[in-house]
């Protein structure tokens, strides 16, 4: 069994008393948009609490099993941030959507418990990278074979099966991340070595790049042809950051900026749908009534806000258009102020610094790469969605992540949470703050091994 | 790499710090801007979101109230009038787009639970499942407001009904009226065309015609020459009125006549029971302009009705400047022609200032709001508006008027269940020159029981074709006033 360890004891004390007070929180905004509603407390608070603080139990309760030496700070700041999210969801659509995005966190949390308990050494992970790169492509071909895939609003994102629907896109992100993680970590000397000489440019061997630079353009490529911009974009900056910091060379960076320069440009002169994002983003109170009408009301209901908020139940978030999913940062904006707005985007940004700290304290390269890479994707998605709802960059339907109503997007998040996590331990064990237990498929392989040892042993007699 | 990593979290930190400036942007500095915006419909969404109080009648009857809409409409209520158009012109109407009139808007406040009071109270409405809001208790009884509609019936007009000890009005009804759900019905475009109709409908059926609009009084206005007359001492019970046809007033070489060129005359008992125009016309001369003027300033024509409703009407004596070069006109408005022009609920104001010793009380639909609880809040207290005469002169007056009922021009129509006395003038206001088909207004101002006074009341039949004499105001509007005033004695 797990031996002893006080720093992990401390950790899991810490991360329990936060979890708990993000649960607290969560149930007091449920009951203030019920009184904010309907002037009464819900009728279901009762079972309401019991769940949610069942659920984050669970959660806490596999981190102290699977994971004890993990950062204390990141579980509770998702807990907060999908419990905002669950609060407003069953405020704008109690009949529609509550149900389904109960059914959903229930998912989310099990694939939560289900990722620690399957990846219990991190840098396994990067032993299958090849496996992951097939399965991140096949993950994002799905819904463009004909039959398996349909559209939705414009994109072609998503995949049925049965009675429900999925973006496997989602998915895709971890798996290629993965894979770059693992690529990079052994060949970065030889993306950053400039020995191929072409005229005065030093560049590193095609070799070597060629299968990250295919994937990576493929990827794009599919996202491009599935018109889901924003996952296109949040591509494009997760494989050009993780490029450079694993190759440290700035002109990496550089060289992205410019492609994306170039590849936003030609988007924007070859499709429709492309300019008018844009012409949107630049002039929508022109177009208030009909193009505009989404991301003008957002503002309005922003401003409404002001900086407390109109209260939880007493705005008009419902008439903005999708404000369960993509808009819902600006729900939140609307109802519970600049002040509430402000504690998400604390949020995110905690969880980033968590993660990026995560990246820095550990020596494995794989690991560190991973760290970065799953960071950056949850870091700019936060931000590619934010920003675009407040009108600082044209908007693309991505989700925030933990907040918005989605299933795929909450199970995939909360997949990513559970390798973060599991980082985060992994670091623990080897700096030794905490004694690094044996994992199940060790302990199996060990005894495999002492029973061919003994059994070798066991024909000369008992040991001497 | 860890030189990197600390560069992408600090780019990620300047991002975020992008971000929550651009909030800090829309949020507090374009705050002001963006929510003044045409279009911008959040502030009225909030407004109509809200749950709604009732708007109740003295004697308990629902006239406005908000109900449940099903489940995934675009509002959780839906205002009701279930009077329809009965107590339209006292509630007024509460629509989204089409704004908010009359007690809906006024009463706002108390309705939608946010008086201080009611923000307090409130609290315990979390448990106890209330919704907030308050109630707008009227003074009006719907027997009575049904009885005036009922009276009146097609015609146009308006008919008030005023409690004499405390001005509290128990009905006021004018007809054009309109359907208030028309407006308020979740059908916008249907709702528009509603109002549009309405605004186009002739009689304005949208204002309150009782306490908006004013008349010619025609002989009604013989109380006030009188009370002014009695009060400067010009005039006294037993004065003589020669017996006169035709009488020619200074400044001028036009005659006035009596009604159909009667001969009319005697003391003043005798003047004022059969309205005879000659005797007025030399009484408002005889009091002279500066009289006249003030005199029917302490009546309070010239201030707007001070009724707790929107946007009263002020009675007129016309304009009053030069009028000592006009003296003629003088004499004409003594009677109630030419300039003067009375609101009806002041006409029953008047009624009820005789009947009160000459204490016109403050006009009052409120009677008082409660909170979610049934506690009140407000209770409005009967307030003296004016004192035009004395206590001496009203019981003149009253006499006078009970005359008129008894052997007068109102004896004919004006007559009570129980034979209870009751006090009454009648009056004909002539709108048509002469040479044109005769159309007038028909009024009668009458007070009950004449010795004990309870209830005053103020009836005109408008426009109508009907053969104008002395007593035409009694034989159209009488029996109104009689219908109305069985109802309100018959129920207390």
């Amino acid at each position: 069994m797990a031996t002893a360890a006080p720093v992990a004891r401390a950790r899991r004390s810490t991360e329990l008393s936060l979890v708990v007070m993000a649960g607290m929180i969560t149930a007091i905004a449920y009951t203030f948009a019920s009184l904010g509603q309907y002037t009464q407390i819900p009728a279901r608070i009762i079972p309401f609490l019991l769940t949610l603080l069942g659920l984050l139990l669970l959660a806490h309760l596999a981190v102290r099993w699977f994971a004890r030496g993990a950062d204390p700070t990141v579980l509770p700041l998702v807990a907060l941030l999908h419990g905002i999210g669950y609060v407003m969801i069953t405020r704008l659509e109690p009949e529609r959507l509550a149900g389904l995005q109960t059914t959903w966190s229930v998912i989310a949390i099990v694939a939560f418990v289900l990722t620690l308990a399957v990846v219990q050494r991190a840098a396994d992970l990067a032993r299958y990278r090849w496996t992951f790169l097939l399965l991140g492509v096949a993950l994002l071909v799905m819904p463009l074979v004909p039959g398996v895939g349909s559209s939705f609003g414009g994109a072609r994102i998503w995949v049925s099966v049965g009675p429900v629907n999925f973006q496997p896109g989602e998915f895709a992100k971890i798996a290629l991340a993965i894979f770059f993680a693992g690529y990079l970590a052994d060949n970065r000397q030889l993306i950053a070595g400039g020995t191929w000489r072409v005229g005065p440019l030093h560049l590193p061997e095609p070799r070597a790049l060629l299968p990250v630079a295919a994937a990576w353009a493929f990827a794009v490529l599919v996202m491009v042809a599935e018109r889901d911009l924003g996952s296109s974009l949040l591509f494009f900056t997760l494989f050009v950051v993780m490029l450079w910091v694993s190759t440290e060379r700035v002109a990496y960076l550089l060289l992205g900026v410019v492609l994306f320069f170039g590849a936003a440009f030609v988007s924007w002169q070859l499709f429709d749908h492309v300019q008018l994002r844009v012409d949107i983003w630049l002039d929508p109170w022109s177009e208030a009534q009909d193009d505009g009408y989404q991301i003008v009301q957002a503002l309005w209901g922003l401003s409404d806000g002001g900086l407390m908020g109109t209260g939880l139940g007493r705005g008009s978030p419902d008439i903005v258009p999708v404000s369960e999913s993509d808009f819902i940062f600006t729900s939140i904006g609307e109802e519970l102020g600049m002040f509430g707005a402000a504690a998400v985007l604390m949020a995110y940004l905690l969880i980033v610094g968590a993660g990026l700290r995560i990246a820095l304290r550990t020596e494995n390269a794989f690991e560190k790469l991973l760290a970065v890479g799953l960071t950056t994707i949850m870091g700019i998605q936060a931000f590619i969605i934010i920003a675009g709802v407040i009108k600082l960059v044209p908007l693309t339907g991505i989700t925030l992540p933990f907040v918005s109503y989605g299933g795929s997007s909450l199970v995939s998040n909360y997949v990513l949470l559970a390798l973060l996590v599991r980082l985060s331990d992994s670091t623990a064990r080897r700096l030794q703050e905490i004694p690094d237990d044996p994992t199940l498929a060790e302990r199996r392989a060990a005894r495999k091994q002492r029973r061919r040892a003994t059994s070798r042993r066991g024909v000369r007699g008992a040991v001497t | 790499m860890n030189r990197k990593i600390r560069q992408l979290a600090a780019g990620l930190i300047v991002l975020y710090l992008i971000l929550f400036a651009a909030m800090n942007y829309w949020q507090v500095g374009r705050e002001a801007d963006l929510n003044a915006m045409d279009g911008n419909t959040r502030a009225i969404r909030r407004e109509f979101s809200r749950p709604r109080g009732d708007i109740v009648t003295a004697d308990g009857l629902v006239v406005a109230q908000s109900l449940a809409t099903p489940q995934g409409s675009d509002f959780p209520y839906q205002r009701q009038y279930p009077t329809g158009e009965l107590f339209a012109n006292v509630t007024g109407y509460y629509s989204l787009a089409l704004g908010s009139t009359q007690l809906e808007r006024t009463q706002n406040a108390v309705l939608t639970g946010q008086t201080a009071e009611q923000r307090i109270g409130n609290v315990e409405d979390i448990f106890t499942g209330g919704e907030g809001t308050g109630t707008v208790q009227l003074t009006m009884r719907a027997d009575l407001q049904e009885a005036a509609r009922r009276a009146l019936g097609g015609r146009r007009g308006s008919v008030v009904v005023v409690d004499v000890q405390t001005g509290a009005v128990l009905a006021m009804w004018s007809n054009p009226s309109y359907d208030p759900n028309l407006i308020v019905q979740p059908d916008f475009d249907a709702a528009v065309d509603a109002r549009a109709d309405l605004l186009e409908a002739p009689g304005d059926p949208l204002l309150a015609n009782a306490y908006q609009q004013r008349y010619m009084p025609g002989s009604t206005f013989k109380v006030l020459t009188t009370g002014i007359g009695l009060e400067a001492g010009v005039v006294a019970l037993d004065s003589d009125f020669e017996r006169l046809s035709s009488w020619t007033p200074p400044q001028t070489t036009n005659p006035i006549e009596n009604y159909n060129g009667t001969n009319c005359g005697g003391d003043l008992r005798e003047v004022f029971r059969r309205s005879c125009n000659i005797a007025f016309a030399q009484l408002a001369t005889n009091i002279g302009v500066d009289g006249m003027v003030n005199g029917v300033g302490a009546w309070g024509i010239g201030q707007p009705v001070p009724i707790d409703l929107p946007r009263p009407a002020a009675s007129t004596f016309g304009d009053t400047e030069g009028l000592d070069q006009q003296l003629p006109l003088l004499a004409i408005r003594g009677f109630g022609q030419n300039d003067d022009q009375m609101v009806p609920v002041h006409m029953a104001l008047v009624a009820a200032a005789v009947g009160n010793n000459g204490v016109m009380m403050q006009p009052y639909v409120v009677a008082a709001t409660l909170d979610s609880q049934g506690r009140t809040l407000t209770r409005t207290q009967p307030t003296e508006w004016l004192r035009p005469i004395s206590a001496q002169t009203a019981a003149t007056l009253n006499s006078l008027m009970q005359s008129v009922v008894t052997d007068g021009t109102a004896s004919c129509c004006l007559q009570l269940a129980n034979g209870v006395p009751v006090a009454a003038k009648t009056g004909t206001a002539q709108l048509n020159n002469d040479g044109q088909p005769e159309r007038s207004h028909a009024w009668i101002i009458a007070f009950a029981p004449a010795d004990q006074p309870r209830y005053a009341i103020s009836v005109v039949v408008l426009g109508t074709n009907e053969e104008i004499s002395a007593s035409t105001g009694g034989r159209l509007a009488g029996p109104i006033a009689s219908e109305v005033l069985d109802e309100a004695l018959s129920n207390g």
